[in-house]
């Protein structure tokens, strides 16, 4: 059995792993201290906080929200999920095996998975605790794939066909090789869904139509209060989940959140992925003794959008001046969350450490990118003929994404002001915004956020890809294309890294995209859980499961 | 008794005679109605700060200071800085702008709606007052915030939409007011006077009608001021105002000063306190014209005990 | 009576029709409709059109709108296009949950309006009245997302303190649930009670001077007679008026108070389902609320005609 992260007794060896691995990323004294046999405790409920509703639905093919993937991540399993527990280093994400047992490939194109045998369904209606079986796999996925509205179709866009040898046996056949398909079977979208539940609620936005195969069952939603999770009897992995209830408290004011974690109220930290604001930080510690944490670069940053087909932006001297007119620093010194502390990020967000590609590392032009300085944004304006600089106008959503992210809005704006690009700022209603700008219905600029993919390939993929609907910048370049398709043809890891980092270095030095960094946000939890990690991605559920408390 | 009405409407709007004569009323004014002399010089401030914001804030609204993030207020900054390192007083002073610019520009826009509505459909009366009547019951029962929200969301934020979103909202309930004044002055018999003399509609209107609902309209005005004043931050609040840099007392409130209220808790007090005061002004001012244009609400006619 | 009743619904129901016409329009205007929400971050472009005609959002609008006030006729609300929650379900759990705020927020307002009010007439130009036409206007002016946010932050600075606003349900603590609206009652009720003591004041200055009550002075009547009895239920009238009106405004209010303070009200219902043009939730709360107002103006209309004789049924 390839899945023995999930066996209690590898468990605590990877515990004792992690205290050799992670101390200088974790602090408190539970790690240090205790002796590692500490025998896992059963029961309790674990205390967490979402930030708002899951107000899209509880269908997993018919949103990419967060709002929705989270909740579901307690309830649901897939074949393949990004390891978790405290040995697993914020910001990678091994893939490990899930409701399959094992998988082999047995050429470039042809996947086959065994599933675990008895896993059953929750025991709830319309499906009653019957047993999982291939079959199951082949209705989700094909059911992924055909719903018009499933924005995450491009995650399995390359499989032609899904057969079933037997019960217990999946054959996925691709169109094309895809050196990212198992990576993308384990993103948080993929989850396996019951027919009956489909065939009984018409699709699966209801609270009740909630049913899976995952550690907790979905007992209740009161919308604006909470989500509540009670244990799956049935779930596969023997002795897991430690806790009995998960208690997710819905709550959409930052202020209100920080108030009930620093009550006691809460396990863990109040904002998205446990995270405690930089600011709150000091008085956190102070109110909340012993408390653990954990720094890590998240994927959420910045975004400028351009056409690069369309004057000024089609000369590559004002787009370099647009990104070293921004002072990372500035935004990122103003921000609750990351008060001076952020990652600068090349095309692939620094989150995915293992992709993104170091500043040092990138081309002598991209580099500069990152060296904020005015003086150079106007001579470059100046080489391209804007001696005096130029007006333009910029879109950004003036709700929805919160106090942080006009701030961004507003130094990015007035960064570019001193350099000579006089940005008129036109803010958009989030509704508007998302449905016309990000799909490049805009005149000049815009500056939205950008992470809501935790796979590296993504970011290149989805937005340089000629015929991608995020390809906002009308980029079409044939050596770019050819890179992309070439690192998907790639199985070496090491070689296709290669590739990633050519493509990095090729864009920033083009550059394509405007400069953005990450904030190193801080995950916190209480000093009486045990067995946890964060990390990014909507899968709390799978790093909650092993978690116990010590009370 | 009902004709007491066009007497003291002549008062305020009659030129002084003598400008000392005027000066003098005003020192009176001011000792019998002190709120209201307190509402007007703060409103005098408001728009002072306002026409004059260039001169008067020591920085521009959106300079970073080197070196001046979040500080508590101080000699130099009077109501500290926020996390963007700007000067908090030189907000407030250029915020003045957004609150005086909406106010004055949707009460203007509100009290010619609401007149042409509101006198147009009490003065030709019949089937198009029930008709218009009940467009208007639709239109204040329609709770205000879905059409403002529905407006904005239609037009996108910023201060011209602002203004239409609000006037549109307010129009309603002001006409019908108009209207009972309307007819109010419409049973009048010089208003019959008139038309038996033959006067044309427009002259009666504008002759006799006009005069006599021109203190409702006026006292409506100063109140909806406030109103208006609040709403505007209220929808700024929510992030439907004006957009930023450009400083908004309800977005200062919000935003930044929200999530930073623990840490600086001047950049939320700060515009808080001077929406409270603007509005309080306005308010204050309305309350002394309503008394002073309405005699029916005069001091004095009663004397307890006496 | 009846008669008058009667007469004031069929008043009621043009107004009804043409709010529920805008409260129908209105959200459809709106750039960026659901369909294109539904398909956020994705863009394919072709299928919107056979989305839309699924939800059947492709037919024209006065289509629609007779299609949906035929169902809402028999009592069929719809549901939800993202979560598929039935709207009147979802109604039915957040609506007590704003009528019991209103209905203390009403309570505060009242309590402290009215009596004020009486003081400040009886003692017109007295530094009473000064003092509480001051405080009232200054209760008018503060705006409840400022008395909130202060209310929240200055136990935090001076203690290192703050409420925590966990919502409690009202099947899980009774007195845990009635108590957690007090604050949030306060600061709304506040405000009200505000426009409700000048209106009392007004009112019982303007009955304080009609003949009955100069007859009932000069009969020798104690003053608290006078006040109390004689001009009092006078003054009423109108403040049932405003009492309804404040029944509007509280509902506005609620908005931003329920979302400082998480109260799972219909006022954060509303606002999330404009931003997310939930057509069906929009319309079905707009239409409870307009009923709703439309039905408080009908019961203080009624309560006007009760109080004042002069009014003919």
């Amino acid at each position: 059995m390839d899945s023995g992260a999930l066996d209690p007794t590898l468990t605590r060896r990877d515990l004792l792993k992690a205290a050799g691995i992670a101390t200088i990323a974790v602090t408190g004294p539970q790690l240090a201290t205790r002796p590692a046999e500490a025998q896992p405790k059963r029961g309790g409920t674990l205390r967490t906080t979402v930030i708002a509703d899951p107000v899209t639905g509880f269908d997993p093919h018919q949103t990419i929200s967060f709002l929705t993937m989270v909740p579901l991540s307690f309830a649901y399993s897939r074949l393949v999920k990004v390891k978790a527990g405290p040995d697993v280093k914020p910001m990678t994400y091994p893939v490990e095996a899930d409701l399959a047992e094992s998988w082999t490939q047995p050429n470039e194109t042809t996947y086959i998975f065994k599933l675990r045998k008895g896993v059953r369904w929750h025991p709830k209606p319309p499906v009653n605790g019957r047993e999982l079986t291939s079959d199951d796999v082949k209705y989700t996925y094909e059911r992924f794939l055909s719903m018009k509205n499933n924005g995450n179709r491009p995650v399995l866009e390359s499989v032609d066909k899904i057969e079933t040898p037997d019960k217990y046996t999946v054959k996925f056949v691709l169109k094309e090789p895809n050196a990212w398909f198992v990576d993308m079977l384990a993103s948080t979208s993929t989850w396996i869904i019951a027919k009956e539940c489909v065939e009984k609620f018409g699709d699966l936005k209801k609270a009740e139509s909630v049913v899976g195969t995952g550690p907790w069952m979905l007992e209740r939603w009161e919308p604006n209060v909470r989500l509540y999770y009670t244990r799956n009897p049935n779930y596969f992995v023997p002795g897991l989940p430690n806790a009995d209830n998960v208690d997710v408290l819905i709550d959409k004011d930052p202020s209100s959140r920080l108030a009930a974690f620093l009550a006691g109220k809460l396990d863990f930290g109040p904002e998205y992925q446990h995270v405690i604001r930089r600011l709150d930080l000091a008085v956190a510690k102070q109110r909340r003794p012993n408390l653990q944490t954990v720094e890590y670069a998240w994927f959420t940053s910045g975004s400028t959008g351009f056409k690069v087909d369309k004057a000024p932006f089609n000369d590559v001297k004002v787009r370099r001046a647009l990104s070293r007119a921004v002072s990372l620093a500035e935004i990122f010194e103003s921000n609750a969350f990351s008060q001076g502390h952020y990652v600068p990020n090349p095309a692939v967000p620094a989150a995915a450490a293992e992709w993104s590609i170091p500043i040092d590392q990138l081309g002598p032009e991209g580099r500069k990118l990152y060296e904020f300085s005015t003086a150079e944004a106007k001579r470059l304006l100046a080489e391209a003929g804007h001696a005096n600089g130029f007006k333009t106008e910029v879109e950004a959503p003036g709700t929805g994404y919160g106090p942080d992210f006009l701030d961004f809005v507003q130094i990015t704006v007035k960064n570019w002001k001193a350099a000579g690009i006089d940005a008129d700022l036109k803010l958009k209603e989030y509704g508007a915004f998302i449905s016309s700008t990000i799909y490049g219905k805009f005149d000049h600029m815009f500056l939205g956020l950008r992470g809501a993919w935790t796979d590296p390939e993504s970011y290149f993929y989805r937005w340089f890809m000629p015929g991608q609907p995020l390809n906002v910048w009308n980029i079409n370049d044939p050596k770019l294309i050819e890179m992309i398709k070439l690192q998907r043809r790639t199985f070496d890891v090491a070689k296709r890294k290669q590739i990633v980092y050519d493509i990095q270095r090729y864009l920033a030095e083009n550059a394509y995209f405007g400069v953005d960094g990450s904030v190193k946000v801080v995950s916190a939890w209480e000093p009486h859980i045990k067995n946890y990690m964060p990390n990014n991605g909507f899968d709390h559920g799978g790093r909650m499961m092993a978690a116990w408390i010590d009370k | 008794m009902a004709k007491a009405v066009e007497i003291p409407v002549r008062e305020p709007i009659a030129p002084p005679l003598r400008v000392p004569n005027a000066a003098v009323r005003l020192g009176r004014l001011t000792l019998r109605k002190p709120l209201g002399a307190i509402g007007a010089l703060i409103v005098v401030t408001l728009i002072l700060l306002a026409a004059f914001a260039d001169q008067i804030a020591p920085y521009p609204y959106d300079e970073s200071i080197a070196g001046a993030r979040m500080k508590a207020p101080s000699a130099q900054f009077w109501m500290g800085t926020d996390n963007l390192a700007r000067d908090i007083w030189s907000r407030v002073v250029y915020g003045a702008r957004i609150s005086v610019t909406v106010g004055f520009a949707t009460v203007a826009l509100v009290t010619l709606l609401a007149t042409a509505i509101g006198v147009t459909s009490a003065y030709v009366g019949g089937t198009v007052d029930i008709v218009v009547q009940r467009i208007v019951d639709a239109w204040m029962s329609f709770p205000a915030l879905v059409i403002v929200l529905s407006l904005l969301a239609a037009l996108g934020p910023g201060m011209l939409n602002l203004i239409l979103a609000l006037a549109i909202l307010g129009a309603a309930g002001t006409s019908r007011v108009i209207r009972g004044a309307t007819l109010a002055t419409l049973q009048h018999p010089y208003v019959e006077a008139a038309r038996a003399l033959g006067s044309g509609h427009l002259r009666i209107i504008v002759r006799h009608v006009l005069p006599n609902v021109l203190a409702t309209i006026i006292i409506l005005a100063t109140v909806a001021l406030g109103t208006v004043i609040l709403a505007e931050s209220a929808l700024s609040f929510l992030g439907f105002g004006v957009p930023p840099p450009y400083p908004s007392w309800g977005g200062m409130l919000s935003g930044s000063g929200r999530s930073f209220m623990y840490h600086a808790p001047w950049m939320a007090l700060c515009p808080g306190a001077a929406i409270s005061l603007a509005v309080f002004g306005f308010n204050m001012l309305g309350d002394a014209l309503r008394d002073v244009l309405d005699p029916r609400l005069r001091g004095a006619g009663v004397r307890m005990r006496g | 009576m009846r008669t008058y009743v009667l007469r004031r619904l069929i008043i009621a129901i043009p107004s009804l029709l043409i709010a529920s016409l805008i409260v129908f329009t209105l959200p459809r205007l709106i750039p960026g409709d659901v369909v294109q929400l539904m398909f956020e971050e994705k863009g394919y472009g072709k299928d919107l059109e056979e989305m839309r005609a699924k939800l059947g959002l492709n037919r024209p609008i006065p289509v629609q709108y007779v299609d949906w006030l035929g169902r809402v006729v028999r009592g069929d609300f719809g549901e939800s296009l993202w979560t598929r929650q039935a709207v009147l379900d979802q109604v039915a759990q957040r609506l007590p949950v704003t009528l019991t705020l209103g209905f203390e927020a009403l309570v505060v307002a009242v309590l402290i309006g009215v009596p004020i009010g009486i003081v400040a007439a009886v003692r017109q130009d007295g530094p009473l009245d000064f003092v509480a036409r001051s405080a009232a206007i200054l209760g008018l002016s503060i705006p409840a997302f400022v008395t909130s946010i202060v209310v929240i932050l200055l136990p935090a600075i001076w203690w290192g303190w703050s409420p925590v606003t966990t919502f409690v349900r009202f099947s899980a603590n009774p007195a845990a649930y009635a108590l957690q609206f007090v604050l949030p009652a306060l600061i709304l009720g506040t405000a009200s009670a505000a426009a409700i003591m000048r209106l009392t004041r007004g009112m019982l200055l303007e009955v304080l001077r009609q003949d009955y009550v100069r007859t009932a002075w000069a009969k020798g009547l104690r003053e608290r007679a006078v006040v109390l009895k004689h001009s009092l239920k006078n003054a009423v009238i109108p403040v049932v008026t405003v009492l309804g009106l404040q029944v509007a405004q509280i509902a506005g209010g609620a908005v931003i108070v329920e979302t400082i303070f998480g109260i799972p009200g219909m006022g954060q219902f509303l606002v999330e389902s404009i931003i997310q043009r939930d057509y069906p939730v929009i319309q079905g709360i707009n239409l409870l609320i307009v009923v709703i107002i439309v039905a408080t103006n009908l019961l203080v209309d009624l309560t006007y005609a009760m109080l004042d004789p002069r009014i003919r049924y």
